[in-house]
């Protein structure tokens, strides 16, 4: 994508995951490995009367363990908590990364802190909480909080791209090093499991009161998850000079916009394909090249038609899966922590299974990671995030071999 | 790389169009408040609206028919953008367009309804067709539709500061050669849940006028809009300095991250600042970044006339600072505390002779920026 000659190599030097999957990389290889169902009934709030009754969620009572810090710990909304601990444990693997910029991404922000507003007002009930509640609602508070717990002060882009906010986040912050113009910059996405949210998505009956079964014939749509994944990424040669541990490198990035329609996709795939062809372009790479996809793969019957078509197409039969079925849709989180699984699997090498499947669906000749992971070797990984207002969004990570 | 204006476009409460509401600034004209209602409280607010007849020109076009007001704003703001650059937009062009999309609260008029349905009557009242114009980026993406641009477009969330923060990711993305254009576009809509919500933050005043620089401050007023400039390699006003942004954890330490900003952007000691000045503790932070960094400068600061938009407020300020070196002049400060120690454009407006402005940005949620422009 880059249009100039001199490109920096970018390399991952730090990455934290908080996610229904768990709390931290070991949890979450440890899941994706097993292929753990960790999508449960909604118990946030009450959905009587939605459709879907499930979610992906983290209990309260993991993140509150964590990083207590008496009157302030309380007043944060538990968005502030994932990125916190997510931060803490990319920066427990490089203490000594100092990042220029944070570039995040999230649909929602502290969304909740919104609600509970709103319901207070409606009930007339006392609002003394509520500028509380205001100042810490909006997105980027959550990207503060945790950089002000570990003392950074690295000024903050916050991307809200719908569900491909956490990708693109992802993408410029590589971009932004690529180019030289940064050494370090820290990246990733967060999103919080919300009513609003939750009851929009059930209201479009994009949810499903099935399980979520990615790229399956009689898929019936999605269901929502939450968590938080962070992303240290360095100039390669100063990650180097620096000693640091490299985990992976990022190698290209690709997004498009499909002005579609402003919930559906283009029903060809042309945006995903474009989105895809140009994070091999930024990487020079063909598609021959890749050795796994991580699919956006929503379950829902446009999204999976659509993207398995444009990967039909330009990769034939790679090994492809969304992780899904297995957490639900953390929607600007999703594509930061699909990128962490993809990293997980460059490292230990293996394919994240696709659960939940049942039969192919005949319209889309797919190599599906059907309900079990795979040890496989794998070099080159791509990950796709596609969202609302037809933004679609594909990083290339590359395993780094010492 | 050079990243110069070469269009502008706005839609304020004072009107449409950059001439227009730039002669009025200069005439020292401000805009009229109106008092908003909600039916859940009997409390009500003054806002600043843009006028019902400012988007009588807009052309029809089916993303915008169900689309709320911010994204009938943007679409006004980002067409005449382009209209000011003289520019045809086609198929290549777009191709080598990005679009960034500045905002903060978002189309807050479709979330309330859709959630007031939801408390109200539980969640099978939901509507599905509100759902989607509540997601933050659904005004940038109907703006992507109308200028047909199917490359990079990116909504920014954050506070007041967003607009430069903005600008800042068009100049890394401009760095990107197959890039010649970036369009942003900062948009807001004015609702009494924003109103309430800021009145609660103990931010809001209860009637016009904004009184910039008074000790204690004593609030703001919201007022709504948008605001575009078309970034490209050329055109007559050069962007040469971006801060890249800061956090500040604690409003007293506004004050000491706000001088750092000025200190970074300050070339000369005679500059002309675009403050974000809006009645609350943001304008002692300017005031305390002005008197120790650039204590001759001559300050200006729109959102007396203009109302606190906070999503296209700094692209305001902006097309003001590049509108004031175009013209050499600016507009008179309203409302500013006699006392204060500043320089600030004299009731008759300003002549000027500055060959630089900075705008400054400070919010109200933990985020400032800045720029300066150049002719």
């Amino acid at each position: 994508m880059n249009g100039k000659t001199k490109q920096a190599r970018v390399a991952v030097v730090g990455a934290g995951v908080v996610s229904p999957l768990g709390l931290g990389l070991a949890e979450t290889l440890d899941s994706l490995l097993a292929g753990r169902d960790c999508v449960t009934p909604v118990t946030r709030f009450d959905v009587e009367q939605c459709r879907c009754k499930t979610a992906g969620q983290i209990p309260d009572e993991r993140l509150s363990a964590y990083h207590q810090n008496g009157r302030r710990a309380r007043r944060l909304h538990r968005a502030s908590r994932m990125m916190i601990c997510a931060l803490d444990e990319a920066l427990t693997q490089d203490a000594k990364f100092k990042p220029e910029l944070t570039v995040i991404g999230t649909t929602s922000g502290g969304m909740s802190f919104g609600e509970d507003y709103y319901r207070s007002l409606y009930r007339h009930d006392r609002l003394w909480r509520a500028p509380s509640w205001i100042a810490n609602y909006p997105p980027q508070k959550a990207v503060i909080d945790a950089q002000e717990t570990f003392g950074i002060s690295a000024p903050c882009q916050v991307i809200a791209n719908a569900c491909a906010s956490g990708t693109n986040a992802i993408g410029h912050a590589f971009e932004c090093v690529r180019s030289g113009k940064y050494q370090g910059v820290l990246t990733g996405g967060y999103d919080a499991l919300s009513e609003l949210v939750f009851v929009g998505f059930d209201s479009l009956q994009a949810a499903t009161p099935e399980k979520c079964r990615p790229f399956d014939r009689d898929r019936t749509g999605m269901v929502l998850g939450e968590g938080a994944a962070i992303f240290a990424l360095e100039n390669f040669e100063s990650a180097q000079s620096r000693g640091a541990r490299i985990l992976a490198e990022i190698i290209g990035y690709g997004l498009s916009t499909d002005n579609f329609h402003l919930t559906q996709p283009e029903p060809s795939g042309s945006g995903p394909r474009q989105a895809m062809e140009q994070a091999l372009r930024s990487a020079g790479l063909s598609a021959g090249a890749i050795d796994y996809i991580n699919a956006h793969g929503t379950a829902t019957p446009f999204n999976d038609a659509a993207e398995g078509k444009a990967i039909a197409q330009l990769f034939g039969r790679v090994p492809v899966s969304s992780t899904k079925g297995m957490m639900g849709h953390s929607l600007g989180g999703a594509g930061a922590i699909e990128a962490i699984f993809c990293l997980l699997a460059l490292q230990n090498q293996f394919l994240p299974p696709n659960i939940n499947f049942r039969a192919p669906d005949d319209d889309v000749d797919l190599d599906v990671v059907a309900n079990e992971s795979r040890p496989a070797k794998i070099d080159i990984v791509l990950s796709n995030s596609f969202g609302f207002g037809g933004t679609n969004a594909s990083i290339v990570m590359q395993k780094f071999a010492a | 790389m050079s990243l110069r204006i070469a269009g502008a476009g706005w839609i304020t409460p004072l009107g449409r169009g950059v001439k227009n509401v730039w002669e009025r600034l200069l005439r020292g004209e401000e805009a009229v408040a109106q008092t908003i209602s909600e039916a859940l409280e009997k409390k009500k607010y003054p806002v600043f609206p843009v006028p019902s007849d400012a988007l009588k020109d807009l052309p029809p076009h089916s993303r915008l028919r169900r689309a709320s007001a911010i994204s009938r704003f943007a679409a006004a703001a980002g067409l005449d953008a382009l209209a000011d650059s003289g520019m045809k937009i086609d198929a290549e062009i777009s191709n080598r367009m990005a679009l960034v999309f500045a905002v903060s609260n978002g189309g807050v008029i479709y979330t309330k309804r859709f959630y007031h349905d939801v408390v109200t009557s539980g969640a099978q009242s939901a509507s599905p067709l509100l759902f989607p114009e509540t997601v933050f980026n659904a005004p940038a993406s109907h703006l992507a539709a109308i200028l047909g641009i199917t490359g990079a477009s990116y909504t920014l969330v954050g506070d007041g500061a967003v607009g430069i923060l903005a600008i800042k990711m068009a100049a890394d993305l401009m760095e990107n050669e197959t890039l010649d254009y970036c369009l942003v576009v900062g948009a807001e809509e004015a609702d009494w849940l924003l109103c309430d919500a800021y009145h609660r933050w103990r931010l809001l005043k209860s009637k016009p006028p904004i009184e910039p620089f008074h000790e204690p401050p004593r609030g703001m007023i919201l007022s709504e809009g948008a605001g575009a400039v078309l970034l490209a390699r050329e055109g007559t006003v050069e962007i040469d300095k971006i801060h890249p942004g800061a956090n500040f954890s604690r409003r007293e330490k506004a004050s000491e991250q706000m001088t750092r900003i000025l200190s970074d952007l300050a070339a000369a000691k005679a500059e002309m600042i675009i403050a974000s000045a809006n009645g609350t503790f943001v304008d002692l932070a300017e005031r305390n970044a002005v008197l120790h960094e650039t204590p001759e400068a001559v300050v200006y600061a729109p959102k007396p006339a203009l109302g606190e938009s906070v999503g296209p407020s700094a692209i305001w300020q902006v097309i003001i600072a590049a509108q004031a070196l175009r013209t050499k002049r600016l507009p008179p400060l309203l409302h500013a505390n006699s006392k204060v120690a500043l320089h600030v454009s004299g009731p008759a407006g300003e002549k000027i002779s500055a060959p630089s402005a900075i705008v400054l940005s400070c919010s109200v949620n933990q985020q400032m920026a800045g720029l300066r422009l150049s002719i």
